[in-house]
């Protein structure tokens, strides 16, 4: 494969990167994290503050939405009093 | 007659003498006394004779009264208006106890007496009606207007008594005369007389058919209009005789466009007249789809409302509530009728002491409730049905649980509102109350599944339902039999129920996880054998797929407990998770990868999903445009990884690098909305979470580039790579 590295990004790096996003959306997604997750982003905690902003801002609502259900199917028999 | 001639006498004896010849004495019968007064009629008597006679004063006279014959004592029980005032009418009533034959004919004879004098007088009437008719109706016919006026009045006189008014009714051409009278007079006086001879004879089904008959029906309709309030009043009356009684008289009101004229009426301010036009209403557009739509194309549902809103009369609140009752099972009315702000004027009539009312406005706050969730200005409604919730009538409760699981559908103010108002709590109870009504029971979990998630206060609520003893009731909805809308309900209550630590304990000792896990095996198993996804199972309209997802998902976020984490692995549940993981649905994509991420915690569970084989599956899965998956399936990837050589962690790395997990925020937005992507590269040498330029458009890989590195474990890395991050 032919690829150029991004200037100054060891693939190191960039593992150390996507770790520290992955680990972050798990946090934002509610997911408990290891001891040694939670050690390795403390390790990274550079990597980990300029990543934080990167991260979507939107919520990641993971449950089944809320459904309407649908009474009004058909007319009732009236009984007239 | 005889005796009013008399005038004065001389004395008692002439009197006497008198009521000899009149009651044409038989051999007589002596009689004891009894006086008989008469307060009816024979006033002329009254006037003339007062002389009173009692059986002490005058020997002459007690003997004359013993003379008269039960003859005569009949005469006098039947027509006591001929006995002459003061006239003592010895009887023969020798046992006070026992009534003599006269006295107990009394009565009966006297009612008898009454009939057939009607009956002569209604024979004269019909007689002089049937005779008059003809000439009538020649002058309904006349086109002087003051000859029509004056004939309209008498015949509505005629219409007043019964006999005569028969004779009109069977006379087509008089009924035809008076309609088109009606419909062409111009005078006042004239268009009331008519409406009401035609009102008059609405009361009968001959003249129903009659009316019917003459084209009454688009003259009536036509009177709708009619500035004269009594008009009015006859017209609609009429006219809901006829929908009541008359056949074809619906369909004959609808095409002369009644209900569009019927519609404005709803602005009138007289609550009966206002009861008999909604009735109209109801009776038109019951089943009939283009009258609710007529309906509302004049503004019926806010006429309606409005109704509803300012009125107390309790006949035309019901009538009301049963035309909203109709049109809410419109789609084109429904909201329409929630926009009027029908909700919260139906949410008026809970409380009252009317129970019809009441429950036809439940029935229809039901219907509409679907259309509602986003109303504001229900906060008094919602607590009211929450009271409602400790109702023993099912119906009631089938309503009320049903409106609240649909306002509370996606809306963070009422989910507050009504879990901050003991909505929790009540929703258990009525679930606990009704556990074998599924109409109750849906509803009610459904509306607690709202309540906890989603919106601020959604934690209150999860802990509200372990305060209530909520969870065993909920846990015990698992099981069978199985009426699978609950089971996805309860399934999906149970995991928003997990995300409380608090929750967790309770939730495992009340069994949940072997429910779910059995409930995921059933599902999966009927869901494989049906095939492909083309061919979707389902089970009281709930797709097996779905209960899958649910389980899972549920299984998830138990699994963030350590004791639940062993208990769920223990269950041999991992290959089926990896299994899922081939699923062509995103959501059960999502939850297996999330389920298998928590699990993958204990060291033995990473190890045993390692064995099934989930690393290939994974590693396509890090290419998904869903942000939830990709990170589930990476952070996997890892905590597999995390005692493995530095090869198999940097593959993993690659892959992410090739992935479309990227991190721009706009870029991410687009690929969560599922955005067509288009051909075309990223830019190489890119790191693959930031700094793409935004507007950056999402390339899909290059299939080259995947095939480029096998998918085995036998990587062969490249030499002299070294991490030194400690693992």
């Amino acid at each position: 494969m032919n690829r150029e590295e991004a200037p100054g990004k060891s693939p190191e790096e960039m593992y150390i990167q996507q770790k520290v996003r992955v680990l972050l959306m798990l946090k934002k997604m509610g997911s408990n994290l290891t001891p040694n997750e939670e050690a390795f982003l403390r390790n990274y905690a550079g990597v980990v503050h300029s990543q934080m902003s990167q991260l979507p801002q939107h919520p990641i609502d993971q449950g089944a939405e809320d459904v309407v259900m649908a009474f009004s199917r058909s007319e009732t028999e009236d009984r007239r009093q | 007659m005889m005796a009013m001639q008399m005038g004065e006498q001389e004395g008692p004896r002439k009197v006497m003498d008198w009521q000899q010849t009149y009651y044409s004495s038989d051999s007589g019968i002596q009689s004891g006394a009894t006086t008989v007064r008469s307060d009816d009629g024979m006033t002329e008597y009254s006037k003339k004779y007062t002389i009173t006679t009692t059986v002490a004063q005058n020997p002459a006279e007690v003997e004359s009264q013993f003379a008269l014959t039960r003859a005569q004592r009949v005469r006098a029980a039947m027509f006591p208006e001929t006995v002459m005032e003061g006239t003592a009418i010895l009887s023969t009533q020798t046992d006070p106890a026992q009534m003599t034959n006269v006295q107990k004919l009394a009565e009966p004879s006297q009612m008898l007496k009454t009939a057939i004098v009607h009956l002569i007088n209604y024979q004269d009437d019909a007689e002089m009606a049937t005779r008059a008719v003809p000439e009538l109706t020649k002058l309904l016919n006349d086109d002087d207007p003051v000859v029509v006026n004056k004939a309209a009045q008498i015949v509505n006189q005629l219409t007043r008594k019964e006999a005569s008014r028969r004779a009109l009714m069977q006379s087509p051409q008089m009924v035809a005369a008076v309609v088109r009278a009606m419909q062409n007079t111009g005078d006042m006086e004239t268009a009331r007389a008519t409406a009401s001879i035609l009102h008059n004879l609405s009361h009968q089904r001959e003249g129903l058919l009659a009316i019917f008959k003459s084209g009454g029906i688009p003259a009536l309709v036509r009177m709708l209009s009619s500035p004269m309030d009594s008009v009015l009043f006859y017209a609609i009356t009429t006219l809901h005789n006829l929908l009541l009684h008359q056949e074809g008289a619906k369909m004959a009101v609808r095409l002369a466009d009644g209900l569009q004229r019927m519609v404005p009426l709803l602005k009138k301010s007289n609550p009966k007249f206002l009861a008999i036009t909604t009735d109209c209403l109801q009776l038109l557009s019951y089943g009939n789809q283009e009258s609710k739509l007529i309906i509302l194309a004049n503004g019926g549902p806010e006429g309606l409302v409005q109704i509803m809103r300012n009125y107390n009369y309790e006949k035309l609140l019901w009538t009301t509530s049963r035309v909203l009752k109709v049109l809410s099972v419109c789609p084109s009315n429904k909201p329409a009728i929630v926009d009027a702000g029908g909700m919260q004027a139906l949410g008026k009539h809970l409380t009252g002491s009317s129970q019809r009312l009441m429950q036809n406005c439940l029935w229809t706050l039901r219907n509409l409730s679907d259309a509602a969730t986003k109303q504001e200005g229900l906060d008094s409604l919602l607590q009211v049905l929450v009271g409602l919730l400790s109702s023993d009538d099912m119906h009631m409760l089938t309503c009320a649980t049903g409106v609240l699981s649909n306002l509370t559908c996606n809306n963070a103010r009422n989910k507050s509102l009504v879990t901050r108002g003991n909505g929790v709590e009540a929703l258990i109870h009525a679930i606990l109350r009704a556990s074998e009504k599924e109409d109750v029971v849906e509803p009610a979990v459904c509306a607690l599944r709202h309540l906890t998630s989603r919106h601020p206060d959604a934690e209150i609520a999860q802990n509200a339902v372990r305060d209530h003893y909520g969870i065993p009731a909920i846990i015990k909805l698992l099981g069978q039999p199985y009426y699978w809308p609950v089971i996805k309900a309860a399934v999906g209550l149970v995991r928003n129920l997990a995300l409380c630590p608090a929750n967790q304990a309770p939730l495992r000792d009340a069994g949940a996880i072997p429910r779910l896990v059995n409930l995921l095996l059933k599902a999966h198993q009927d869901a494989q054998k049906h095939g492909s996804s083309s061919q979707q199972t389902y089970q009281d309209g709930v797709r097996m797929e779905e209960i899958v997802e649910g389980c899972t998902g549920a299984l998830h976020i138990m699994a963030r407990d350590p004791v639940n984490r062993v208990d769920i692995a223990s269950m041999d549940t991992i290959p089926l998770f990896v299994q899922l993981l081939y699923s062509p649905v995103d959501n059960v994509k999502r939850v297996a990868a999330g389920v298998l991420c928590e699990l993958a915690v204990e060291k033995q569970c990473a190890n045993a999903i390692e064995s099934e084989g989930a690393a290939a599956p994974l590693m396509e899965l890090l290419h998904s445009s869903n942000e939830g998956i990709a990170t589930y399936a990476a952070a996997v990837l890892f905590r597999i990884s995390e005692d493995k050589n530095a090869d198999y962690r940097k593959r993993v790395s690659v892959e992410l690098t090739h992935s479309l997990f990227k991190h721009d925020p706009a870029a991410w937005d687009m690929a969560h909305n599922t955005v067509q992507m288009e051909g075309g590269y990223a830019d190489e040498g890119e790191p693959g979470f930031y700094g793409y330029p935004e507007g950056m458009p999402m390339h899909p890989i290059d299939p080259d580039m995947v095939d480029e590195y096998p998918m085995n474990m036998q990587y062969d890395g490249m030499p002299g790579q070294q991490y030194t991050e400690p693992y």
